[in-house]
């Protein structure tokens, strides 16, 4: 009796690690899948990715933002001209929330000296993020935490379990998988390891300067946008992060300037200061019948102008330290140079084509 | 809640935790909190509705369980008048049934059909509105609960199933929760007994419960839910469409009939098999079948077992009935006359069957058509017998077996026609259109403009290996027991890649609006 009571014992623990192991193969199986479903564009998801691939606290200068920031900070321009070591961890039209637990996840490998925050998403008026923008904004996100705030930020609750689980999002993607989405880790649109988040426009669309009438009237942000966005300055006062608000040109900026007046003034609140270089006297070279690749983008050149004076500014107002040179520091280094060969017409702020 | 949601499969992991963690004795228990989280989670409405069916059962069931006794006692006790006393209490009997019967299938019927009969006659008196539309929200799976139940005290009459002392219990039997969706329709002894009494883990039937209920997601998700917006596409704008189309149709419209309600089934009986409880099956790949009669011993089993069983034999073996026989044998000669009753009987409960789909024309028709059918291959199985004799049609032979079973899908598929159409005009107008240019010149683009290449590529896969699964069960293969005591190394990996497949190729998500299961709103 007892033998026999003993060898079902033995039949339903060999049942039960049996049942785990399933389940751990599969899950792991799953997630693969998620990942392979995916869409591997470089904003968001790539950018995120690789940014676990970056030394341990090797970023000085953290930029979270749209693609506004993507596009217009040129991560390799500080680097070559000032020594300062940035990364732009950004996606298309990024709002608060997900830059939020973007900076919280990112805070677990690095400290940066200046986080650069992308004024725009004060002009969203949208409660929740689109579907797509979701998806590309926080399945690059690991840690769980954050990975499920900003999802439960970005999506009304009762959609949520979908993308928490991810491939019910992304399962009906299997029409367009390519080889190298099979790929761990992705290779960056082909940038490899070394790229720092600029993502390079090419285009040229001749717009004309902004007439604007540079007033301080103030229109409310969308609540939530105005929640995360104290949510940001708050952990940046309790982490003694120097946070720099940053308004990027960009044509369209007229219909902007009341939000981003609202912004500055709850910035204010916390003693938070940042430039909006939309509404600087100094012209800096910035020109609009060239450097933009559609109505709110810099295009290539466009971004050397602005990142140089951004460069300028940064070094100014902070204690930013030269890292050119330093060896733990040659992934800067290596991201440049890829960077110049690819577009060498550019060393000298000319413009590829003209 | 629905089945194919992430909520249903939480749930159902902590249906199976409790159950597994509960005393044996007490794991009935968890069955029935399950059930009644479940059913409540389906709309209260619903959950007052079956709660009173069952109340109705438990009660009715313990009164004729006394009547019985109160006859049995009088019978045995042979005192003057005794006879007639038992007597009255047969009819006491037969009252209470009825009563409750009335009560049971009554609402059933008003729920159902009170909206379709009213609109029905005020269309008659031109747009007054002489009888209020009740628009009742219909409880999840009405139909079988109500059945079920009906069984029950039928059989509780009969002196085939005991009545249930604890109300809980008798409300387990009727609201058990895997087949309140669709079905099955059990009866007490395939089903009461084995709720209440608790099963310890099997690891092998555990599995292949895992295996059955994965399957019928396959079933459901990878192709019956694939197919619906193809099906819906082909079906729908017919106007100018090739003959061969439409038919074409009309044939995906069946498969995927098929594999959304035996799907669904399978997810039922897996879910059980885990508990340790089977459930009757209800499908046994009715597309092999060399006959309409025998396709209905195959499709809906239990749904035509619970008619045959509770309507059927009653009418037949009724004095009515076999009156019947004695005055038919008389005008239409013994062997003829013999089998009337029963094709009559068949006729009406196919119609009944028709009807039980949906409250409308087509319904009846499609009921009627194939009571027509099976009433003549009985009125007429002389004539087949013969007629077989001529052509050679008997025997095991392959080319015999195949003929018997086009010509069954023929019959069958004809009366699809009806199962979709708005009206039984346009059913027949269909029926006409798909006979008429089969012109294959535009094939290429027709076909992709409702599906992908690729989709097309995926639910032909799917529907091969449906195929395959299907014929090797046919030829007693037990694919699931098999399975579920192989080696890991082939077991997992067929589980792996058919869960793969489910949550890649299912249909499921943003984007895709969840399909209920075909069957679930009857």
């Amino acid at each position: 009796m007892e033998e026999k009571t003993e060898s079902r014992r033995r039949v339903l623990v060999f049942f039960w690690l049996r049942l785990a192991g399933f389940a751990v193969i599969a899950a792991l199986m799953l997630s693969y899948a998620t990942y392979v479903l995916t869409p591997k564009s470089d904003f968001g998801i790539c950018s995120m990715i690789n940014m676990y691939r970056q030394p341990e606290d090797s970023v000085d200068v953290l930029a979270v933002g749209t693609s506004l920031t993507y596009a217009g900070i040129n991560t390799n321009v500080l680097w070559s001209e000032f020594g300062i070591a940035s990364y732009n961890l950004c996606s298309a039209e990024q709002p608060f929330w997900v830059s939020y637990y973007t900076i919280k996840e990112v805070l677990k490998t690095q400290h940066p000296r200046v986080i650069l925050l992308d004024a725009k998403p004060s002009i969203y008026e949208r409660d929740y993020t689109k579907r797509g923008r979701t998806i590309l904004s926080t399945y690059g996100i690991r840690g769980l935490e954050n990975r499920m705030g900003a999802i439960m930020a970005c999506v009304e609750k009762d959609a949520a379990m979908g993308y928490i689980l991810g491939l019910p999002e992304v399962h009906s993607n299997y029409e367009r998988v390519k080889l190298n989405d099979f790929v761990f880790p992705p290779d960056n649109g082909g940038r490899g390891v070394d790229w720092k988040g600029y993502i390079e426009m090419d285009e040229i669309e001749h717009h004309q300067r902004p007439s604007l009438v540079l007033n301080s009237v103030r229109r409310n942000m969308n609540d939530r946008e105005e929640e995360y966005a104290r949510k940001i300055f708050e952990m940046c006062r309790d982490e003694e992060i120097e946070l720099m608000l940053i308004g990027i040109p960009n044509p369209d900026y007229a219909v902007d300037h009341m939000y981003y007046n609202a912004l500055w003034s709850i910035a204010d609140e916390y003693g938070i200061g940042g430039i909006n270089y939309n509404t600087l006297d100094e012209r800096f070279g910035l020109r609009f019948s060239s450097d933009f690749a559609d109505w709110q983008h810099l295009n290539v050149k466009g971004s050397m102008t602005f990142s140089r004076k951004l460069g300028e500014d940064l070094k100014e107002r902070y204690d930013l330290p030269d890292r050119r040179g330093d060896a733990a520091y040659v992934s800067y280094e290596n991201c440049a140079k890829d960077w110049y060969d690819k577009y060498p017409d550019f060393k000298s702020s000319g413009m590829k084509g003209m | 809640m629905n089945i194919l949601s992430f909520e249903f499969l939480v749930f159902i992991m902590a249906v199976l935790i409790v159950y597994y963690v509960l005393p044996l004795k007490l794991r009935w228990l968890a069955l029935l909190a399950g059930s009644a989280v479940f059913v409540s989670m389906s709309g209260w409405a619903g959950a007052a509705h079956m709660t009173v069916i069952a109340l109705c059962a438990w009660l009715g069931g313990l009164a004729l369980s006394a009547l019985k006794q109160r006859e049995k006692q009088l019978r045995k006790g042979g005192d003057e008048g005794s006879g007639e006393r038992a007597s009255a209490c047969v009819t006491r009997q037969k009252l209470l049934l009825a009563f409750v019967l009335i009560i049971d299938i009554g609402a059933m019927v008003f729920i159902k059909y009170e909206p379709a009969v009213a609109a029905w006659m005020n269309g008659l008196t031109k747009g007054k509105q002489m009888i209020p539309v009740w628009e009742l929200a219909v409880p999840l799976g009405l139909s079988y609960f109500t059945f079920q139940s009906a069984g029950w005290l039928i059989d509780i009459y009969r002196g085939k199933a005991q009545a249930q002392r604890n109300p809980l219990k008798a409300w387990l039997f009727v609201g058990y929760f895997p087949q309140l969706a669709q079905g099955p329709i059990s009866t007490w002894k395939e089903l009461g007994e084995q709720l209440l009494t608790g099963h310890r883990l099997e690891p092998v039937q555990f599995v292949s419960g895992f295996q059955l209920m994965l399957w019928g997601y396959f079933k459901k998700m990878v192709i019956a839910d694939r197919l619906a917006p193809t099906t819906a596409a082909l079906l729908g704008e017919t106007g100018s469409m090739p003959g061969w189309m439409v038919l074409g149709g009309v044939v995906l419209y069946m498969l995927r009939l098929y594999a959304d309600f035996s799907g669904g089934m399978d997810v039922a009986r897996g879910i059980s098999r885990m508990l340790g409880i089977e459930l009757p099956e209800n499908f046994r790949r009715p597309f092999f079948s060399k006959s309409v009669a025998e396709y209905w011993r195959r499709w809906h089993i239990t749904l035509g077992a619970w008619f045959r069983s509770y309507l059927m034999y009653p009418l037949t073996t009724s004095h009515a009935g076999i009156a019947l026989g004695r005055r038919a044998s008389k005008v239409f000669g013994k062997k003829t006359g013999r089998v009337i009753p029963t094709a009559l009987a068949t006729l009406l409960i196919f119609v009944l069957i028709g009807m039980w789909h949906s409250a409308n024309w087509n319904a009846l028709v499609y009921g009627a058509y194939f009571g027509l059918v099976m009433a003549a291959s009985i009125l007429l199985q002389p004539l087949w017998k013969k007629m077989n004799s001529a052509f050679h049609l008997q025997g095991e032979k392959a080319g015999v077996k195949a003929f018997c079973m086009a010509r069954t899908w023929v019959l069958v598929l004809a009366a699809q026609f009806f199962a979709f159409t708005s009206s039984p005009r346009q059913g027949l107008s269909l029926l006409k259109q798909s006979f008429v240019n089969w012109d294959f010149s535009h094939f290429a683009e027709q076909m992709t403009a409702i599906m992908s290449v690729r989709e097309w590529v995926i639910a032909g896969i799917a529907m091969a290996v449906l195929l395959l699964t299907d014929i090797l069960c046919e030829r007693g293969i037990d694919l699931c027991g098999r399975l579920a005591k192989a080696h890991i190394w082939v077991r997992w990996p067929v589980l792996l890649l058919l869960l793969m497949a489910i949550l890649i190729f299912g249909m499921y998500g943003v984007g895709y609006d969840s399909t209920a299961f075909m069957y679930t709103q009857f």
